[in-house]
């Protein structure tokens, strides 16, 4: 449906985007990820036509659109401050597009009106932007990039400036939405948990350039670079040199040299994937992989270290905790809101070696 | 609205006493009423008859029928340099706002002129359109510019431009580039972007450079009096010339002119609510 091909964007010696190619399939809803300019937005505004790719090719249905007017290329673009014109109410802010896309399917005011309704915005068409509130102009500004039926929904961190709660609403709505219209769409945002919790296939960026392409969990699970793993999703990260697996292991199973160093004279296990022996290798583990004991209900697993508990957040159905290893590494982990704990309280933290990201 | 509350607590007692509000308010309803109020008010008590015949005898004499036609004169110029300077000055801000690469060197070369005074600017073109200037030499012919019609709108609207690029400019670039993008996502081209978005929105700064040149161009004496000739006078021109034989006279023309003018803005603002749209410049 859309294929960027080596998409390379500067503005002078500043390169905003580098050599950046990847494909969204008909139907797919995927994320452009990255911290705030990583030139995602960049990449969105050259795909609309708004920008003009210094190099590489745009193609929508097969088509090279690289050269292609933004008025021509059938596009739904939702922008981050909304963007609705303020002269004009609510139903001719979406009958505009209508008329300038030349719709034909059903009679304006009416594939508008379906369109508003769809959005909960059915008895507002009289009302100019102004007269709704943040989260009505976002809705009406989705169903005006929808209501001529584009090829391509664009969406450009289109929850920039709305409350929590709001936001995640959102969300949901706009998964929805897309799924009853069925439109491909290409979101973009720095915000992990929006892409995570929104997308088929998220595409994180840094520094202008593809960090790694994939599902959620793949990227969640099995990051590729440690840009990745830091970025999407909470983790502790340690590092050292691994060494060859312990005599005692079973082969599958090596340490790093931290033992001495970073966790007093305990070793971290993990399950080897490359042999990487002798290399620099970062460890990162998952607040859910690690389990929270209260000190002396040792379980035998591998990787068990005593910790003080430095920083409580009450989630509610559970909290976070962040503890303090003896050398001072802060290590982030989940308790059950069942277990009381104290600041300052001495406790064991564990993690199975099959659970650590070797990178 | 932005309210700014002046607090006076601070200053020493005896700064204090001198720059209470009402001292401020003072200060300035005294220099309008010295110098505004107190001589519109004698000049409206000037120009009625006491003497014999008609309480209204001189304004039967202003609305006779060659001081009526330099008063149609006046709004007709008026009218047609607003347009023509408006024309031209949108395209011009349109390229500031839009094209440019170099906005405040721009406007700045428009706001430049205003350095050198009217007359001066006036005689500059004179000059240059005179029959020893370049252009007749060149051409031989002035194009009908000196001494005609012409010579006054183009003399109004060169003095005028900046007063109409000013306000534009200024509504122009508070248009987010947002909306002009959606407007292009949206299906419409540059040209239709422009006439149903850009222009809606600048709106205001139309308005308002609609009134300053209209105010300034109906009251103009300066061009009709260099560029012009006296078929061309305008009511500034007329009233002045009256004022050498009868003051009274002269007070009833300014009168009937100014009301005339109160009549026009006060049409024009029942069509285009002008209070909004200076609220918003």
């Amino acid at each position: 449906m859309l294929e960027v091909h080596g998409l390379t964007k500067a503005y002078g010696s500043l390169v905003a985007v580098d050599d950046l190619s990847f494909k969204i399939e008909q139907g797919e809803f995927a994320t452009l990820l990255g911290p705030s300019g990583c030139g995602k937005s960049t990449t969105l505004h050259t795909i609309a036509g708004l920008r003009a790719a210094t190099e590489g090719s745009v193609s929508l249905r097969g088509e090279d659109v690289t050269n292609v007017p933004t008025d021509e290329r059938n596009i739904g673009f939702v922008f981050q401050h909304s963007a609705l014109f303020p002269h004009m109410t609510a139903l001719e802010n979406i009958t505009y597009g209508l008329e300038m896309q030349g719709f034909e399917g059903r009679d304006h005011d009416e594939q508008a009106q379906r369109f508003l309704e769809m959005v909960q915005l059915g008895d507002h068409g009289d009302h100019k932007p102004t007269e709704l509130s943040g989260g009505q102009q976002r809705r009406l500004s989705l169903a005006r990039a929808l209501a001529y039926e584009p090829d391509i929904l664009l969406l450009d961190e289109p929850l920039t400036g709305l409350d929590r709660v709001l936001r995640e609403d959102m969300r949901n709505e706009i998964k929805q939405i897309q799924r009853e219209v069925d439109v491909t769409t290409l979101h973009v945002t720095h915000d992990q948990a929006e892409a995570l919790s929104m997308s088929d296939r998220v595409i994180v960026m840094n520094d202008g350039q593809k960090e790694q392409e994939g599902s959620p969990k793949e990227l969640y699970r099995a990051p590729d670079t440690e840009f990745v793993a830091e970025f999407v999703g909470k983790s502790t990260k340690f590092t050292g040199t691994a060494t060859a697996p312990s005599s005692s292991g079973d082969g599958q199973v090596l340490a790093t040299d931290t033992a001495a160093v970073s966790v007093g004279d305990r070793r971290i296990e993990f399950a080897d994937t490359d042999d990487s022996v002798d290399e620099q290798v970062s460890l990162y583990v998952r607040p859910e992989q690690i389990d929270i004991r209260k000190t002396g209900q040792q379980t035998g697993t591998a990787n068990a270290f005593e910790a003080t508990v430095a920083h409580i957040e009450y989630l509610g159905h559970r909290n976070e905790i962040e503890a303090t290893l003896e050398d001072g590494t802060t290590v982030t982990a989940y308790a059950d809101a069942t277990i009381d704990l104290e600041l300052g309280e001495a406790i064991t933290i564990e993690f199975d070696p099959s659970d650590v990201i070797v990178l | 609205m932005r309210t700014i509350t002046v607090s006076s607590a601070a200053l020493p007692r005896p700064v204090r006493r001198f720059v209470s509000p009402r001292v401020l308010i003072g200060i300035g309803l005294l220099w309008l009423s010295v110098f505004f109020v107190v001589p519109v008010v004698y000049l409206l008590f000037e120009s009625l008859n006491f003497g014999d015949g008609s309480l209204l005898a001189n304004y039967e004499q202003a609305l006779q029928a060659v001081y009526r036609q330099a008063l149609y004169r006046t709004f007709g110029y008026a009218l047609l340099t607003t347009v023509l300077t408006l024309l031209l000055g949108y395209l011009t801000a349109y390229y500031i706002a839009f094209k440019s690469s170099r906005p405040f060197l721009l406007l700045t070369l428009v706001l430049l002129p205003l350095w050198v005074a009217i007359i001066i600017r006036f005689f500059g073109v004179r000059l240059f359109f005179l029959s020893s200037g370049p252009v007749q030499q060149l051409f031989g012919t002035d194009f009908g510019i000196m001494n005609s019609r012409n010579g006054v709108i183009l003399g109004l609207m060169s003095a005028l431009l900046p007063f109409a690029v000013l306000p534009i400019y200024n509504s122009l670039q508070s248009i987010d580039d947002e909306l002009i993008h959606a407007s292009r996502t949206l299906g419409a081209g540059q040209f239709q972007t422009l006439r149903s978005v850009i222009f809606p929105l600048s709106l205001s700064g139309v308005i308002a450079a609609t009134l300053f040149v209209f105010i300034l161009a109906a009251g103009s004496f300066l061009a009709p009096a260099i560029m012009g000739g006296p078929s061309n006078f305008m009511m500034a021109n007329v009233i002045e010339e009256a004022q050498s034989y009868s003051v009274s006279l002269a007070a009833a023309m300014a009168v009937v002119f100014t009301g005339s003018l109160l009549i026009v803005i006060g049409a024009f603002n029942h069509v285009a609510n002008v209070s909004e749209v200076l609220g918003d410049l």
